[in-house]
């Protein structure tokens, strides 16, 4: 009865470098979090096809938790050679903001003065630290999803009760 | 069993309910700090939301004289996730744990999806309470593979963590030297 551990990382890996890399593409990052939770359906899809044992929710989770880890290092990395375009992209945008909204806080134009002048190691892990815990949380969501649309193998039998009368519903 | 389901699934439930109200908190929070000039604690939640929404001004709703800290697609899908926590004991129970079926999930994301499509292929530009609605029709969805996930993963945990005397776990009988991975996803 003793089943073995399925292997996280590796499909954890496929799904977090990608979503990583398209989340942080300018324009395509447009659709924001949905990479992310892509990227954890592709682990938990990945996850399905390596291994043999039957596979819960929670192992879902855990491996779409490690894919948003991954997918937050990566799109750390390519934030740094993209960060002057980023910065532009940001620049042009509160410009945008800017002619529609009356009254822009004191000194706007400053902000990215400040960032293109580089980036500072302990804002970097900060931000690297932030990105980790939202995509994890998105990467946990995308993993179980991932797994109800790809992970059933046999019917497994169900530990809690059967669902009392009239709890069935169209979910 | 049943009544380790029940714990572990209004434990996470519980959480999820705070987080969420949380996370739209602060949504709406960043316009107010925004319009009374704390423009560094504004700051610093505007960045918070930029890695996961494009946070373009014209697509966002405006609060207090400035806009939320995020799209109206991500707020309809954060508004339709509280409403699915909400709605959560109501629908499942807490006797259960069960996964949507992936039909369910697929329909509802169709209209966010066609939505979304049209836009990035430049076939139309739909307004933002539309963004909303299909935001917030695939949110609701997803608590019930969420909270599911977690309560799931919680009561794997609890039964492969050994008890503290050494010996058997009444409440748990799989747990102990050899530890059982126990299949308790349950597709519909």
């Amino acid at each position: 009865m003793n089943q073995q551990r399925p292997e996280y990382l590796g499909p954890a890996l496929i799904g977090g470098v990608l979503a990583g890399f398209l989340s942080g593409i300018p324009y395509l990052n447009c659709l924001c979090c949905l990479w992310i939770i892509g990227g954890a359906i592709l682990a938990a899809h990945t996850l399905v096809k390596r291994t043999d044992v039957t596979l819960t929710a929670g192992d879902g989770a855990i491996v779409g938790a490690l894919t948003g880890i991954v997918a937050a290092v990566v799109d750390a990395l390519m934030d740094i050679p993209l960060r002057a375009y980023n910065l532009e992209f940001a620049r042009r945008l509160m410009e945008g903001l800017a002619d529609l909204l009356d009254e822009m806080p004191a000194g706007w134009e400053n902000w990215f003065d400040r960032g293109s002048e580089g980036l500072s190691a302990g804002m970097f892990l900060l931000g690297l630290f932030l990105s980790a815990v939202v995509f994890s949380i998105l990467g946990v969501l995308g993993g179980i999803i991932g797994i109800s649309l790809f992970g059933r193998k046999s019917a497994p039998p169900s530990p809690s009760a059967p669902p009392p009368p009239g709890t069935a519903d169209a979910l | 069993m049943a009544t380790d389901v029940s714990r572990a699934t209004r434990f996470v439930l519980a959480v999820c309910l705070l987080g969420a109200l949380l996370w739209l908190l602060a949504i709406f929070l960043a316009p107010v700090l925004q319009s009374r000039s704390f423009s560094r604690a504004a700051g610093f939640i505007y960045a918070l939301f930029a890695p996961t929404c494009h946070q373009i001004p014209e697509r966002c709703f405006v609060f207090c004289g400035h806009p939320l800290a995020v799209c109206g697609r991500c707020l309809g899908v954060y508004a339709g996730f509280l409403g699915g926590l909400l709605a959560y004991p109501f629908v499942r129970g807490f006797s259960q744990l069960r996964l949507p079926s992936p039909l369910s999930f697929l329909l509802l994301s169709i209209p966010i999806g066609l939505d979304a499509a049209g836009g990035i292929l430049g076939i139309w530009a739909s307004p933002i309470g539309i963004r909303f609605a299909t935001g917030f029709l695939w949110g609701a969805i997803l608590p019930f593979y969420f909270v599911t996930g977690l309560a799931d993963l919680l009561m794997t945990r609890r039964s492969k963590s050994p008890p503290k005397d050494g010996g058997p776990d009444p409440d748990h009988p799989a747990s102990g030297p050899v530890v059982e991975k126990r299949p308790v996803k349950g597709v519909e």
